[in-house]
């Protein structure tokens, strides 16, 4: 903060395109004000909470059925890691002509961001789970789809966890990226206002947003989660 | 059923297995009968298939010839009759030390009779502290400890274990051999015991089937007429052990030389003599 604000004192650059951090901080409290901020805010998150658990069911269940059948294992897994190449933003043309300009094409691009990566992470989790539990189970008389629930679904965990908070940074990128090129109310839209109005404090502001929201909930979601497994797995102490 | 019940007669045994190389054979014509009640030790190199004939009879595999019966029923899947004690005890990391234990019995059971065996048993293995403990906070001994109790929950007719106490240090070893001893004692299981340590073998077992190296093969069988409880290093199981060395030696030779190297040769280290041969005459 007192580097930034160094620089905007230098003047380097003029004000217009670099704000200090009290003008962001203005804007922000502005923002919020006229309910602009908070309303983007709200309607962002709604967005990716219904596209982030969409992505979820989709991307656990796909996962595991690739990592339990060799046959899908050798179509759509090849697929699958094809398709994580292409940024979820390109999937937003197609969207569009398939939805229309609508809510379900912005969910489309979330999902389709997030629930490749999610679905990887499974796969890879329940291939690498150590063929000893599995071995112990079956002794055990456990086995078919019990062996799934009680054994190698919390045995993928760490794996799957890895690739729940990659989704959740996935689907929130795409979000933005999506709200950015769409007209809509989101976080997203806002930066787009901003970039239109040549507000650049606005602009510096909901990408501060962007970020607290997008940290916020990995905090929320995922760090004691990691955490609780790593000790479990008893990776850190 | 009669105490010298034939309960595992294990007919003609042999596995092959595919590798990039063709087939290697990996056991060859295993014949043992198994009674009720017995504690039988399996020793023999790295790779003669020890762990394989565990798993098959475990019913994790399966043998290419030949067939396995259990009170004359052949086996041909896993079952809680014949529960494996892994090497590396496989408890899940998920889960507590009384889930672990109850693990097994999940779904067979009411959850107040679950937790009633399973503590039952962590006192037997002197875990009752430790119920709510998980995996990671466990020493190497516990958590062989916790895979015994796991296993005698669902009280199985056959127990198989696969070098269980391979990676301990030598005193807990010992504390564990006494253990199992007194566990196997009171209860009418039948033990399978894998290890590479001799000593270890000739203490617990009542037979001891040497193996060959690869193609596994039974080499010779050693009864064991000693009284129990069985102290590691007393004379009787150390000339037991010495007879059943020499016998493993020229396999792990053979090994060696497959594995390590073709010009490989056991040398007689000449530093080393025969301590009862001239003792002192050396100095």
């Amino acid at each position: 903060m007192l580097i930034w604000e160094a620089v905007y004192r230098i003047g380097f650059w003029p004000p217009y395109l670099f704000p200090s951090p009290w003008e962001v901080v203005k804007a922000l409290f502005w923002g919020f004000q006229d309910r602009t901020f908070l309303l983007g805010t709200l309607v962002s998150v709604r967005r990716i909470l219904i596209g982030y658990t969409v992505s979820l069911l989709f991307g656990v269940t796909l996962g595991l059925l690739v990592g339990r059948f060799k046959t899908l294992d050798e179509t759509v897994g090849s697929l699958m890691t094809g398709l994580q190449v292409l940024p979820s933003i390109c999937w937003l043309p197609l969207a569009i002509l398939w939805f229309g300009l609508s809510e379900q094409a912005i969910q489309f691009v979330v999902i389709m961001g997030a629930f490749l990566s999610i679905a990887i992470a499974t796969d890879s989790g329940i291939k690498n789970i150590p063929p000893l539990y599995i071995r112990a189970a079956e002794t055990m008389g456990v086995k078919g789809i019990k062996l799934y629930i009680r054994v190698i679904l919390p045995a993928a965990l760490p794996s799957i966890a890895t690739g729940m908070k990659l989704g959740w940074s996935f689907a929130w990128r795409s979000l933005m990226a999506g709200e950015l090129l769409f007209v809509s109310i989101g976080l997203g839209h806002l930066l787009q206002v901003g970039r239109e109005l040549n507000d650049m404090p606005q602009v510096m502001a909901v990408m501060l947003l962007i970020v607290s929201v997008g940290l916020l909930f990995d905090r929320l979601l995922f760090a004691r989660f990691e955490k609780r497994l790593r000790q479990l797995w008893g990776v850190a102490a | 059923m009669s105490k010298n019940f034939m309960q595992l007669s294990i007919e003609g045994l042999s596995k092959d297995f595919d590798t990039p190389h063709g087939k290697v054979l990996a056991l060859d014509n295993i014949s043992i009968q198994i009674n009720s009640g017995e504690f039988v030790c399996f020793v023999g190199p790295s790779g003669c298939g020890k762990t394989t004939l565990l798993n098959m009879i475990a019913g994790l595999e399966r043998p290419t010839r030949g067939q396995i019966k259990k009170n004359g029923v052949p086996v041909t899947t896993p079952g809680i009759d014949r529960v494996v004690i892994f090497q590396e005890s496989a408890l899940f990391p998920w889960l507590n030390v009384i889930q672990n234990v109850e693990f097994g019995l999940v779904g067979r059971l009411e959850a107040r009779k679950r937790k009633e065996i399973a503590r039952a048993l962590l006192h037997l293995v002197h875990l009752g502290r430790f119920e709510k403990a998980y995996v990671h906070q466990l020493s190497g001994g516990m958590k062989s400890r916790v895979a015994i109790a796991r296993a005698l929950a669902l009280n199985p007719s056959v127990l198989l274990m696969d070098e269980p106490f391979a990676a301990l240090d030598a005193q807990t070893r010992d504390l564990l051999h006494e253990e199992i001893q007194e566990i196997w004692a009171k209860s009418n299981q039948t033990v399978i015991f894998i290890t590479h340590n001799v000593r270890e073998a000739v203490r617990l077992g009542s037979r001891v089937f040497v193996f060959t190296a690869r193609p596994g093969q039974i080499k010779k069988e050693f009864q064991i007429d000693l009284p129990r409880p069985r102290d590691i290093n007393s004379q009787e199981v150390v000339v037991y052990a010495q007879q059943i060395q020499q016998e493993l030696k020229e396999e792990i030779e053979k090994f060696l030389k497959e594995e390590v190297d073709r010009e490989w040769t056991l040398k007689k280290a000449d530093f080393l003599r025969p301590a009862g041969v001239d003792l002192g005459s050396g100095i």
